[in-house]
Protein backbone atom coordinates (compact mmCIF):
# COMPACT_ATOMS: atom_id res chain seq x y z
CA UNK A 1 0.00 0.00 0.00
CA UNK A 2 2.69 2.61 1.17
CA UNK A 3 4.70 0.93 -1.97
CA UNK A 4 1.67 2.15 -4.45
CA UNK A 5 1.86 5.51 -2.79
CA UNK A 6 5.33 6.12 -3.14
CA UNK A 7 5.57 5.32 -7.08
CA UNK A 8 2.39 7.78 -7.63
CA UNK A 9 4.38 11.08 -6.01
CA UNK A 10 6.52 11.64 -8.07
CA UNK A 11 4.43 11.36 -11.08
CA UNK A 12 1.67 13.85 -8.80
CA UNK A 13 4.89 15.96 -8.38
CA UNK A 14 5.96 16.14 -12.11
CA UNK A 15 2.24 16.45 -13.22
CA UNK A 16 2.19 19.14 -10.67
CA UNK A 17 5.74 21.24 -12.49
CA UNK A 18 4.23 20.35 -15.55
CA UNK A 19 1.25 22.18 -14.85
CA UNK A 20 3.06 25.09 -13.61
CA UNK A 21 5.05 25.05 -16.56
CA UNK A 22 1.91 25.02 -18.84
CA UNK A 23 0.60 28.01 -17.49
CA UNK A 24 3.44 30.27 -17.25
CA UNK A 25 3.71 32.31 -20.65
CA UNK A 26 7.09 33.57 -22.44
CA UNK A 27 8.93 36.72 -21.54
CA UNK A 28 11.81 37.38 -23.36
CA UNK A 29 14.06 39.78 -21.16
CA UNK A 30 17.90 41.85 -21.87
CA UNK A 31 19.74 42.75 -19.48
CA UNK A 32 22.70 45.73 -20.09
CA UNK A 33 25.78 46.08 -17.75
CA UNK A 34 28.01 49.13 -17.17
CA UNK A 35 30.56 48.92 -14.68
CA UNK A 36 33.17 51.18 -13.67
CA UNK A 37 34.80 49.65 -10.23
CA UNK A 38 33.86 46.51 -9.30
CA UNK A 39 34.76 45.65 -5.42
CA UNK A 40 37.28 42.36 -5.80
CA UNK A 41 36.58 40.48 -2.50
CA UNK A 42 32.59 41.29 -2.38
CA UNK A 43 31.62 43.74 0.13
CA UNK A 44 32.82 42.33 3.20
CA UNK A 45 30.77 43.11 6.47
CA UNK A 46 29.43 46.58 5.14
CA UNK A 47 25.81 46.69 4.28
CA UNK A 48 23.38 47.59 0.79
CA UNK A 49 20.52 49.57 0.26
CA UNK A 50 18.24 49.40 -2.53
CA UNK A 51 15.90 52.04 -3.52
CA UNK A 52 13.38 53.08 -6.06
CA UNK A 53 13.30 56.41 -7.36
CA UNK A 54 10.05 58.35 -7.47
CA UNK A 55 10.41 61.39 -9.22
CA UNK A 56 8.47 60.48 -12.43
CA UNK A 57 4.72 62.49 -12.66
CA UNK A 58 3.25 59.14 -14.55
CA UNK A 59 4.95 56.03 -12.85
CA UNK A 60 6.38 55.19 -9.88
CA UNK A 61 9.16 52.76 -9.04
CA UNK A 62 7.05 49.56 -7.58
CA UNK A 63 7.54 48.63 -3.63
CA UNK A 64 7.44 44.99 -4.37
CA UNK A 65 10.14 45.16 -7.67
CA UNK A 66 12.32 46.93 -4.81
CA UNK A 67 12.06 44.39 -2.10
CA UNK A 68 12.22 41.12 -5.52
CA UNK A 69 15.43 42.46 -6.27
CA UNK A 70 16.14 42.72 -2.20
CA UNK A 71 15.39 39.48 -1.49
CA UNK A 72 16.94 37.77 -5.06
CA UNK A 73 20.34 39.11 -3.34
CA UNK A 74 20.08 38.42 -0.28
CA UNK A 75 18.89 35.02 -0.95
CA UNK A 76 21.91 34.02 -3.31
CA UNK A 77 24.40 35.36 -1.22
CA UNK A 78 23.38 35.04 2.94
CA UNK A 79 26.53 37.45 3.71
CA UNK A 80 25.17 40.42 1.72
CA UNK A 81 23.17 42.45 3.94
CA UNK A 82 20.18 44.10 2.11
CA UNK A 83 18.73 46.56 4.41
CA UNK A 84 15.19 47.34 3.54
CA UNK A 85 13.67 50.38 1.68
CA UNK A 86 11.04 51.28 4.14
CA UNK A 87 13.40 50.59 7.15
CA UNK A 88 15.90 52.81 5.41
CA UNK A 89 13.83 55.94 4.71
CA UNK A 90 11.94 55.69 8.01
CA UNK A 91 15.70 55.59 9.77
CA UNK A 92 16.69 58.57 8.16
CA UNK A 93 12.91 60.63 7.25
CA UNK A 94 12.86 63.15 5.72
CA UNK A 95 16.13 62.98 3.68
CA UNK A 96 14.84 59.91 1.39
CA UNK A 97 11.38 61.01 0.88
CA UNK A 98 10.96 61.71 -2.78
CA UNK A 99 10.80 65.47 -2.82
CA UNK A 100 14.39 65.55 -0.33
CA UNK A 101 16.29 62.07 -1.57
CA UNK A 102 19.45 63.27 -3.23
CA UNK A 103 19.85 62.70 -7.14
CA UNK A 104 23.93 63.02 -7.60
CA UNK A 105 26.66 61.20 -5.87
CA UNK A 106 28.31 65.13 -5.24
CA UNK A 107 24.79 65.56 -2.69
CA UNK A 108 25.60 62.50 -0.19
CA UNK A 109 28.06 65.35 1.29
CA UNK A 110 25.55 67.86 1.59
CA UNK A 111 23.45 65.14 3.51
CA UNK A 112 26.53 64.01 5.74
CA UNK A 113 26.82 67.15 7.25
CA UNK A 114 24.31 66.68 9.23
CA UNK A 115 25.67 64.99 12.44
CA UNK A 116 22.45 63.00 13.10
CA UNK A 117 22.02 61.57 9.70
CA UNK A 118 26.49 61.08 9.33
CA UNK A 119 26.00 59.28 12.33
CA UNK A 120 22.81 56.78 11.23
CA UNK A 121 24.95 56.01 8.29
CA UNK A 122 27.98 54.63 9.79
CA UNK A 123 25.46 52.80 12.08
CA UNK A 124 24.15 50.97 9.44
CA UNK A 125 26.94 50.31 7.50
CA UNK A 126 25.78 51.43 4.41
CA UNK A 127 28.19 50.46 1.53
CA UNK A 128 26.73 50.49 -1.83
CA UNK A 129 23.36 52.66 -2.52
CA UNK A 130 21.66 51.09 -5.66
CA UNK A 131 18.97 53.56 -7.17
CA UNK A 132 16.35 51.45 -9.31
CA UNK A 133 14.18 53.90 -11.80
CA UNK A 134 11.40 52.26 -13.78
CA UNK A 135 7.81 50.24 -13.81
CA UNK A 136 6.35 47.65 -15.38
CA UNK A 137 3.69 49.08 -17.90
CA UNK A 138 0.66 47.17 -19.65
CA UNK A 139 0.87 47.74 -23.53
CA UNK A 140 -1.76 46.29 -24.86
CA UNK A 141 -5.21 44.12 -24.28
CA UNK A 142 -7.93 42.73 -26.17
CA UNK A 143 -10.60 40.01 -26.14
CA UNK A 144 -13.39 40.09 -23.27
CA UNK A 145 -14.06 37.22 -20.41
CA UNK A 146 -18.13 36.86 -19.23
CA UNK A 147 -19.33 35.15 -16.44
CA UNK A 148 -22.40 34.43 -15.33
CA UNK A 149 -24.02 33.48 -12.13
CA UNK A 150 -27.55 31.10 -11.81
CA UNK A 151 -29.47 28.46 -9.44
CA UNK A 152 -28.04 25.91 -12.07
CA UNK A 153 -24.48 26.95 -11.43
CA UNK A 154 -21.69 29.32 -11.95
CA UNK A 155 -19.30 29.58 -14.82
CA UNK A 156 -17.42 31.59 -17.33
CA UNK A 157 -16.51 32.12 -21.05
CA UNK A 158 -14.29 33.83 -23.16
CA UNK A 159 -10.65 34.53 -23.96
CA UNK A 160 -8.53 37.68 -22.56
CA UNK A 161 -4.78 38.79 -24.05
CA UNK A 162 -2.65 41.07 -22.25
CA UNK A 163 0.62 42.74 -22.70
CA UNK A 164 3.30 43.80 -19.83
CA UNK A 165 6.05 45.33 -20.65
CA UNK A 166 9.20 46.50 -17.85
CA UNK A 167 11.93 48.89 -17.88
CA UNK A 168 14.49 49.63 -15.05
CA UNK A 169 17.63 50.91 -14.41
CA UNK A 170 19.80 50.44 -11.82
CA UNK A 171 22.63 52.89 -10.66
CA UNK A 172 25.29 52.20 -7.85
CA UNK A 173 26.55 54.96 -5.43
CA UNK A 174 29.84 53.85 -3.82
CA UNK A 175 28.54 55.38 -0.43
CA UNK A 176 32.10 55.72 1.05
CA UNK A 177 34.05 57.47 -2.30
CA UNK A 178 30.48 59.39 -3.06
CA UNK A 179 31.02 58.54 -6.89
CA UNK A 180 28.78 56.50 -9.15
CA UNK A 181 30.27 52.65 -9.68
CA UNK A 182 28.39 51.24 -12.31
CA UNK A 183 24.89 50.79 -14.07
CA UNK A 184 22.87 47.93 -15.12
CA UNK A 185 19.05 48.19 -16.95
CA UNK A 186 16.84 44.90 -18.13
CA UNK A 187 13.73 45.42 -20.23
CA UNK A 188 11.14 42.67 -20.26
CA UNK A 189 8.27 41.97 -22.38
CA UNK A 190 5.23 39.00 -22.50
CA UNK A 191 2.22 38.69 -23.56
CA UNK A 192 -0.87 36.99 -20.75
CA UNK A 193 -3.35 34.50 -21.86
CA UNK A 194 -6.69 34.30 -19.86
CA UNK A 195 -9.31 31.17 -21.52
CA UNK A 196 -12.14 31.09 -19.82
CA UNK A 197 -14.51 27.88 -20.55
CA UNK A 198 -16.60 27.65 -17.38
CA UNK A 199 -13.03 27.94 -15.25
CA UNK A 200 -10.76 31.11 -16.07
CA UNK A 201 -7.45 29.58 -16.66
CA UNK A 202 -4.82 32.29 -16.53
CA UNK A 203 -1.27 32.09 -18.37
CA UNK A 204 -0.03 34.56 -16.84
CA UNK A 205 4.07 35.94 -18.41
CA UNK A 206 6.14 37.06 -15.25
CA UNK A 207 7.46 40.10 -16.76
CA UNK A 208 8.23 41.65 -13.60
CA UNK A 209 9.54 38.89 -12.14
CA UNK A 210 12.43 38.42 -14.91
CA UNK A 211 13.23 41.83 -14.57
CA UNK A 212 13.88 41.33 -10.74
CA UNK A 213 15.51 38.17 -11.48
CA UNK A 214 18.06 40.31 -14.46
CA UNK A 215 18.90 43.10 -12.58
CA UNK A 216 19.02 41.20 -9.20
CA UNK A 217 21.78 38.48 -10.69
CA UNK A 218 23.35 41.75 -12.67
CA UNK A 219 23.82 43.52 -8.91
CA UNK A 220 24.90 39.74 -7.10
CA UNK A 221 27.67 39.56 -10.32
CA UNK A 222 28.70 43.03 -8.95
CA UNK A 223 28.50 42.83 -5.10
CA UNK A 224 29.22 39.29 -4.29
CA UNK A 225 32.39 37.47 -4.23
CA UNK A 226 30.85 34.44 -4.74
CA UNK A 227 29.23 35.13 -8.28
CA UNK B 1 -36.65 2.95 2.81
CA UNK B 2 -37.84 5.04 5.30
CA UNK B 3 -33.84 7.11 5.84
CA UNK B 4 -34.34 7.45 2.07
CA UNK B 5 -37.58 9.36 2.75
CA UNK B 6 -36.60 11.26 5.33
CA UNK B 7 -33.26 12.02 3.93
CA UNK B 8 -34.67 13.72 0.49
CA UNK B 9 -37.06 16.63 1.93
CA UNK B 10 -33.41 17.12 4.06
CA UNK B 11 -31.36 17.28 1.01
CA UNK B 12 -33.75 19.78 -0.81
CA UNK B 13 -33.60 22.10 1.95
CA UNK B 14 -29.99 22.26 2.77
CA UNK B 15 -29.77 22.79 -1.22
CA UNK B 16 -32.80 26.16 -0.85
CA UNK B 17 -30.79 26.97 2.16
CA UNK B 18 -27.62 27.73 0.43
CA UNK B 19 -29.50 29.01 -2.36
CA UNK B 20 -30.63 31.81 -0.38
CA UNK B 21 -27.13 32.57 1.39
CA UNK B 22 -25.43 32.74 -2.26
CA UNK B 23 -28.64 35.39 -3.16
CA UNK B 24 -27.84 37.41 -0.02
CA UNK B 25 -24.11 37.39 -0.28
CA UNK B 26 -24.83 38.17 -4.00
CA UNK B 27 -27.06 41.15 -3.14
CA UNK B 28 -24.77 42.32 -0.59
CA UNK B 29 -21.83 42.27 -2.51
CA UNK B 30 -23.98 44.16 -5.48
CA UNK B 31 -25.26 46.90 -2.51
CA UNK B 32 -21.96 47.35 -1.36
CA UNK B 33 -20.74 48.96 -5.11
CA UNK B 34 -23.42 51.41 -4.69
CA UNK B 35 -21.55 53.06 -1.10
CA UNK B 36 -19.23 55.65 -1.22
CA UNK B 37 -15.47 54.45 -1.01
CA UNK B 38 -14.33 55.63 2.84
CA UNK B 39 -10.82 55.63 3.46
CA UNK B 40 -9.48 56.31 7.17
CA UNK B 41 -5.83 57.49 6.40
CA UNK B 42 -3.89 55.15 8.60
CA UNK B 43 -0.42 55.00 8.48
CA UNK B 44 2.90 54.99 10.70
CA UNK B 45 4.87 58.33 10.92
CA UNK B 46 8.98 58.18 11.61
CA UNK B 47 10.61 61.27 14.23
CA UNK B 48 12.51 63.18 11.71
CA UNK B 49 16.52 62.63 11.62
CA UNK B 50 17.96 65.96 12.89
CA UNK B 51 19.83 68.39 14.97
CA UNK B 52 16.79 69.99 17.10
CA UNK B 53 16.10 73.72 17.01
CA UNK B 54 16.34 75.08 20.53
CA UNK B 55 13.17 76.78 20.59
CA UNK B 56 9.86 75.40 22.89
CA UNK B 57 7.15 75.02 20.37
CA UNK B 58 3.53 74.54 21.18
CA UNK B 59 1.08 73.22 18.76
CA UNK B 60 -2.77 73.76 18.88
CA UNK B 61 -4.94 71.89 16.04
CA UNK B 62 -8.06 73.49 15.35
CA UNK B 63 -11.39 71.14 15.24
CA UNK B 64 -10.87 71.70 11.20
CA UNK B 65 -7.52 69.41 11.48
CA UNK B 66 -8.81 67.60 13.89
CA UNK B 67 -11.94 66.05 12.57
CA UNK B 68 -10.64 67.00 8.54
CA UNK B 69 -12.20 65.15 6.44
CA UNK B 70 -12.47 64.96 2.54
CA UNK B 71 -16.15 64.16 0.32
CA UNK B 72 -16.08 64.09 -3.03
CA UNK B 73 -19.42 62.90 -3.85
CA UNK B 74 -20.18 60.79 -7.55
CA UNK B 75 -22.12 63.67 -10.06
CA UNK B 76 -22.86 60.25 -12.02
CA UNK B 77 -23.48 57.17 -12.47
CA UNK B 78 -19.76 56.03 -13.75
CA UNK B 79 -17.90 57.78 -10.94
CA UNK B 80 -17.83 56.40 -7.62
CA UNK B 81 -18.12 58.91 -4.64
CA UNK B 82 -15.11 59.17 -1.80
CA UNK B 83 -14.24 59.92 1.77
CA UNK B 84 -11.08 60.14 2.84
CA UNK B 85 -10.93 60.72 6.76
CA UNK B 86 -7.60 62.10 7.52
CA UNK B 87 -7.82 64.06 11.08
CA UNK B 88 -6.17 61.51 13.04
CA UNK B 89 -3.61 60.78 10.78
CA UNK B 90 -2.55 64.38 10.68
CA UNK B 91 -2.22 64.69 14.52
CA UNK B 92 -0.08 61.56 14.37
CA UNK B 93 2.31 62.70 11.44
CA UNK B 94 2.56 66.65 13.16
CA UNK B 95 3.27 65.27 16.49
CA UNK B 96 6.14 63.30 15.48
CA UNK B 97 7.73 65.94 12.99
CA UNK B 98 6.86 68.85 15.51
CA UNK B 99 8.54 66.48 18.28
CA UNK B 100 11.61 65.77 16.46
CA UNK B 101 12.09 69.21 15.31
CA UNK B 102 11.93 71.71 18.66
CA UNK B 103 14.16 70.87 21.80
CA UNK B 104 10.81 71.55 23.68
CA UNK B 105 7.21 70.45 22.27
CA UNK B 106 4.10 70.74 23.51
CA UNK B 107 0.18 70.26 22.71
CA UNK B 108 -1.39 73.42 24.03
CA UNK B 109 -4.51 72.88 26.23
CA UNK B 110 -6.38 76.13 24.72
CA UNK B 111 -6.59 77.81 21.72
CA UNK B 112 -3.77 80.89 22.13
CA UNK B 113 -5.72 83.55 23.17
CA UNK B 114 -4.84 86.64 25.67
CA UNK B 115 -5.12 85.63 29.20
CA UNK B 116 -5.83 81.56 29.13
CA UNK B 117 -3.88 79.36 30.97
CA UNK B 118 -1.91 77.49 29.06
CA UNK B 119 1.71 76.08 28.51
CA UNK B 120 4.69 78.33 28.72
CA UNK B 121 5.95 78.30 24.74
CA UNK B 122 8.11 80.67 22.64
CA UNK B 123 4.97 80.49 20.06
CA UNK B 124 2.43 77.97 18.90
CA UNK B 125 1.93 76.51 15.43
CA UNK B 126 -1.31 76.48 14.78
CA UNK B 127 -1.91 74.17 11.37
CA UNK B 128 -4.88 73.69 8.79
CA UNK B 129 -5.62 71.73 5.71
CA UNK B 130 -7.22 74.07 3.36
CA UNK B 131 -7.59 72.10 0.19
CA UNK B 132 -7.30 68.31 -0.76
CA UNK B 133 -7.76 66.79 -4.04
CA UNK B 134 -7.36 63.07 -5.37
CA UNK B 135 -6.97 61.53 -8.91
CA UNK B 136 -7.06 57.83 -9.62
CA UNK B 137 -6.39 55.90 -12.25
CA UNK B 138 -9.91 55.90 -13.57
CA UNK B 139 -9.79 59.34 -14.33
CA UNK B 140 -6.41 60.33 -15.48
CA UNK B 141 -5.84 56.90 -17.10
CA UNK B 142 -2.28 57.15 -15.21
CA UNK B 143 -1.09 54.08 -13.17
CA UNK B 144 -0.90 55.98 -10.37
CA UNK B 145 -3.00 57.11 -7.39
CA UNK B 146 -2.65 60.67 -6.39
CA UNK B 147 -3.23 63.03 -3.04
CA UNK B 148 -2.53 66.52 -3.23
CA UNK B 149 -3.12 68.61 -0.01
CA UNK B 150 -2.66 72.39 1.02
CA UNK B 151 -1.95 73.99 4.27
CA UNK B 152 -2.28 76.67 6.15
CA UNK B 153 0.35 77.54 8.93
CA UNK B 154 -0.30 80.44 11.63
CA UNK B 155 2.40 80.85 14.07
CA UNK B 156 1.29 83.13 16.93
CA UNK B 157 2.33 84.10 20.27
CA UNK B 158 0.94 82.16 23.57
CA UNK B 159 -1.59 85.16 23.74
CA UNK B 160 -2.39 84.68 20.11
CA UNK B 161 -0.65 87.35 18.50
CA UNK B 162 0.50 86.46 14.58
CA UNK B 163 4.06 86.23 13.91
CA UNK B 164 3.90 84.63 10.64
CA UNK B 165 1.39 82.74 8.13
CA UNK B 166 2.49 80.85 5.49
CA UNK B 167 1.29 78.19 2.38
CA UNK B 168 2.98 74.94 1.64
CA UNK B 169 1.55 72.34 -0.36
CA UNK B 170 2.21 68.42 -0.40
CA UNK B 171 2.24 65.44 -2.34
CA UNK B 172 1.99 61.99 -2.41
CA UNK B 173 1.51 59.09 -5.26
CA UNK B 174 1.34 55.51 -5.47
CA UNK B 175 1.48 53.14 -7.85
CA UNK B 176 -1.45 50.31 -9.43
CA UNK B 177 -0.46 47.39 -7.72
CA UNK B 178 -2.11 43.75 -8.17
CA UNK B 179 -4.25 43.04 -5.67
CA UNK B 180 -4.84 46.02 -4.08
CA UNK B 181 -7.86 48.08 -3.98
CA UNK B 182 -8.53 51.27 -4.59
CA UNK B 183 -9.32 52.49 -1.26
CA UNK B 184 -5.67 50.60 -0.11
CA UNK B 185 -3.78 52.48 -2.73
CA UNK B 186 -5.57 55.85 -2.05
CA UNK B 187 -4.82 55.75 2.15
CA UNK B 188 -0.94 54.48 0.74
CA UNK B 189 -1.17 57.82 -1.45
CA UNK B 190 -2.12 60.28 1.14
CA UNK B 191 0.23 58.43 3.71
CA UNK B 192 2.65 59.41 1.10
CA UNK B 193 1.43 63.13 1.42
CA UNK B 194 0.99 63.31 4.79
CA UNK B 195 5.27 62.31 4.95
CA UNK B 196 5.97 64.72 2.04
CA UNK B 197 4.04 67.61 4.23
CA UNK B 198 6.43 66.78 7.24
CA UNK B 199 10.03 66.45 4.61
CA UNK B 200 8.64 70.19 2.88
CA UNK B 201 7.75 71.81 6.23
CA UNK B 202 10.99 70.34 7.75
CA UNK B 203 12.94 71.75 4.79
CA UNK B 204 11.02 74.98 4.08
CA UNK B 205 10.89 75.85 7.72
CA UNK B 206 13.88 78.09 7.74
CA UNK B 207 13.36 79.61 4.45
CA UNK B 208 10.00 81.57 5.03
CA UNK B 209 10.88 85.44 4.98
CA UNK B 210 8.64 85.81 7.87
CA UNK B 211 9.76 83.20 10.36
CA UNK B 212 13.79 83.16 9.11
CA UNK B 213 13.32 87.20 11.07
CA UNK B 214 11.40 85.53 13.98
CA UNK B 215 14.44 82.66 14.00
CA UNK B 216 17.15 85.43 13.75
CA UNK B 217 15.93 86.78 16.97
CA UNK B 218 15.31 84.37 18.74
CA UNK B 219 18.28 81.95 18.10
CA UNK B 220 20.84 84.38 15.92
CA UNK B 221 23.06 81.54 14.69
CA UNK B 222 20.32 79.50 12.98
CA UNK B 223 21.41 78.02 10.56
CA UNK B 224 19.08 76.56 7.42
CA UNK B 225 17.91 73.10 6.85
CA UNK B 226 18.48 71.44 4.04
CA UNK B 227 19.41 68.52 2.24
Amino acid sequence: MRKGHAVKRPWRIVATLGMAWALTACVSATVDEMVFNEPTEGIGEASIVILGRRHASDYDTEPDFIECVGKHISSRDKSIQVIGELEFINALYPWFEPRTAPLHPRDIDRLLRQEPVAAKMIELKTEYMIWIDGSTQRTNSSGSVACGIGPGGAGCFGFGTWGDEANYEAVIWDFTDKIEVGRISATAAGQSYMPAIIIPIPIIAPVQGAACDGIGDQLLEFLSSKY
Amino acid sequence: MSDLMISVPSANRAVNALLKLAGCVFALAFLSACGANKVVVEGKFPSPLMTKLPLNIGVWYPDELRNHEFTDMAKTPRESSWIVKSGEAQIQMWDAVLGGMFQGFENMRVAPEPGVLNQVVDAVIIPYVDELQYAIPTQTHVNVYEIWMRYRFELVTQDGEPIAEWMMTAYGKTPTAFLRSNTAAVNLAAVMALRDAGANFITSFSRVPELREWLDGKMPAAQEISP
